[in-house]
């Protein structure tokens, strides 16, 4: 062997720095919030919602119901709210259907999928419509509620609220 | 408010935008360099005032505190005001605006209004970017069902459609003429121009929205030099003078709150306000360019009613018949807008008054100068288009 320089002589002697193979997701990216007393002071819609109740917060001072659920009344600026039962039935107001392009957190469900405003009468709320396909709906077709369980990154109990057509035909 | 000094954006310049083999801190320097070649009687050292709009530099780059690093990147050493602006898809427009203010209310003579933004991030990471884009509306309630932009416009599509009679053909016709006036900016993400065929022959995103019917994901910066009226007068002879700055904010970002899905009466209210401030009584005869905000076809369709080019529920006609072309009663997206030059989102509203300045210096590239322009205007909304803003530009100041 002759000496001339190796090239890769000075990359042998480097020193290697580690950071991890895999970054687990943080829950924080995960869209599903935590949902219980010490987490969040809306618990009580998601507690609800557990016993099968999808309801929103109403101001006892100035009457004015809310969606998203409030602490405080962005009517009155009261915090005396009381939580009140919606209807588990509502009308498409809009719709389309997700075809690609999930968020990072929602990847692993299946596309595609139907999202929707749905006019529950007090209030209008945006949501997944189940078991049915974009050309099976027409705007005012009616919606029933429907309840999920969440699993995922955290051990916390979970759950959300769909849509899917009243009549109950999965199509 | 009615401004107290005349201020005047004396010009800028911009990267190219696309899928960019760049990071953010690249942009924000190939951007700045853009600029201050474009105006070579200011450099870093005149620049009292600095503006960067920017809307997820946390997400997509990882990186906070981004005024002060383009401070830093360009050599400036601000003495006045230094600020990023985040409005979403407005944060462009909401810098210029702040500038604006700061220059009229005599605080600084000259600011560097910058939008930069770094979207993409390698195709594998699209679900990342899409993440970052459903947190713009409330995440827990609505972005939880996976509404990025494309579903949520789609609603707008099906009850604009539904409401007033607008056909699929007319949205094509929207994408078709800003993705055809695109292919005449150089700077341009899609620089092919496009029959309105095929729009509907791209693949469908969120029926009744195509691909064509959607703007990028995009990389790019843009920048402009604001002056106060006595700085810019040794500068330059043709500037944009900033006339009226409209800006109206509904309190609703969810879904629940928002009071149409047909209509945005924050952008007539916007718009109302920036005309009186500029003087315009008839838009549609006053205005020869309007840079706005194509997000979606629909978008434009609607914007057309609310600026008050036509009535509520014939925006669709307006296409249809050619109003808004190059050549029309109003060249509405002479650049080619969102749809044809992509939408940094940070950068968007800059490059719209970098469009309106040029055209009145008849300095844009190739063939989409419109015929001796004196009044602009650039429009942005955000987010769920809960807010929408408004400035009116003219090439005589006031
Ligand atoms: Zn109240």
């Amino acid at each position: 062997m002759t000496d001339t320089t190796d090239p890769t002589d000075g990359d042998a002697e480097r020193e290697r720095v580690s950071v991890p193979s895999k970054v687990e997701l943080p829950r924080l990216l995960d869209f599903y919030e935590l949902q219980t007393e010490d987490q969040t002071q809306i618990h009580e819609f998601y507690d609800n919602l557990r016993d099968g109740r999808l309801t929103t917060t109403q101001c006892c001072d100035c009457d004015e119901i809310h969606f998203p659920p409030r602490i405080v009344c962005p009517e009155c600026t009261g915090d005396d709210l009381e939580y009140v039962d919606l209807p588990d039935e509502g009308e498409l107001f809009a719709f389309s259907e997700v075809r690609d392009g999930l968020p990072l957190g929602l990847s692993e469900h299946d596309v595609p999928y139907v999202v929707a405003v749905v006019d529950l009468g007090p209030v209008r709320l945006s949501g997944w419509i189940d078991n049915a396909a974009y050309s099976d709906l027409e705007i005012g077709d009616a919606v029933s509620l429907k309840i999920v369980e969440i699993d995922g990154p955290t051990d916390e109990e979970r759950v959300f609220y769909r849509f899917e057509p009243a009549d109950g035909d999965a199509k | 408010m009615t401004a107290t000094r005349n201020v005047a954006i004396v010009g800028g310049g911009q990267t190219n935008w696309g899928e960019r083999d760049a990071t953010w801190k690249d942009l924000a320097q190939e951007g700045g360099k853009a600029t201050f070649d474009a105006v070579p009687a200011i450099g870093p050292e005149n620049v009292e005032g600095l503006f960067v709009g920017a809307v997820q530099p946390e997400r997509f780059a990882n990186q906070t505190h981004v005024a002060p690093l383009v401070a830093e990147l360009l050599g400036i050493e601000v003495t006045e005001m230094t600020a990023r602006t985040e409005l979403a898809c407005a944060s462009g427009q909401a810098a210029l605006r702040y500038a604006w203010l700061a220059i009229a209310a005599g605080q600084l003579d000259t600011a560097l209004v910058l939008g930069v933004e770094k979207m993409n991030l390698g195709r594998e990471y699209m679900p990342e970017m899409q993440s970052s884009m459903s947190n713009v509306l409330d995440r827990e309630f609505d972005g939880v069902n996976g509404l990025a932009a494309p579903p949520f416009f789609a609603w707008y599509a099906q009850r604009h459609m539904h409401e007033h009679g607008t056909t699929r053909e007319q949205l094509s016709l929207v994408a078709a003429k800003n993705k055809s006036n695109a292919a005449k900016t150089d700077f341009a993400q899609f620089r092919s121009a496009i029959e309105p065929d095929e729009v509907t022959e791209s693949p469908e995103i969120a029926p009744p929205l195509h691909l064509y019917d959607c703007s990028g994901i995009t990389d790019g910066a843009s920048g402009v030099i604001l002056m106060s009226e006595e700085k810019a007068r040794e500068v330059t002879d043709t500037a944009a003078w900033i006339t009226g700055s409209g800006q109206s904010s509904m309190a609703g970002n969810s879904i629940n709150n928002l009071p149409s899905f047909s209509g945005w009466p924050q952008a007539r209210k916007a718009s109302q306000n920036a005309y009186e401030q500029a003087g315009i009584e008839d838009p549609l005869g006053e205005i020869d360019i309007a840079e706005i905000h194509d997000c979606f076809s629909i978008s434009e369709v609607i914007e057309y009613e609310e600026l008050g080019f036509c009535e509520r529920g014939e925006g669709g006609q307006f296409i249809e018949d050619g109003r808004s072309r190059l050549d029309g009663d109003i060249a509405v997206n002479p650049r080619g807008g969102l749809l044809g030059c992509g939408h940094p989102l940070g950068a968007t509203g800059v490059s719209q008054a970098l469009e309106v300045t040029q055209q009145f210096k008849g300095e844009v590239s190739r063939n989409r100068q419109v015929d001796d322009p004196t009044t602009g205007l650039i429009h942005n909304l955000s987010g769920s288009g809960s807010v929408h803003s408004v400035m009116t530009l003219a090439r005589d100041p006031q």
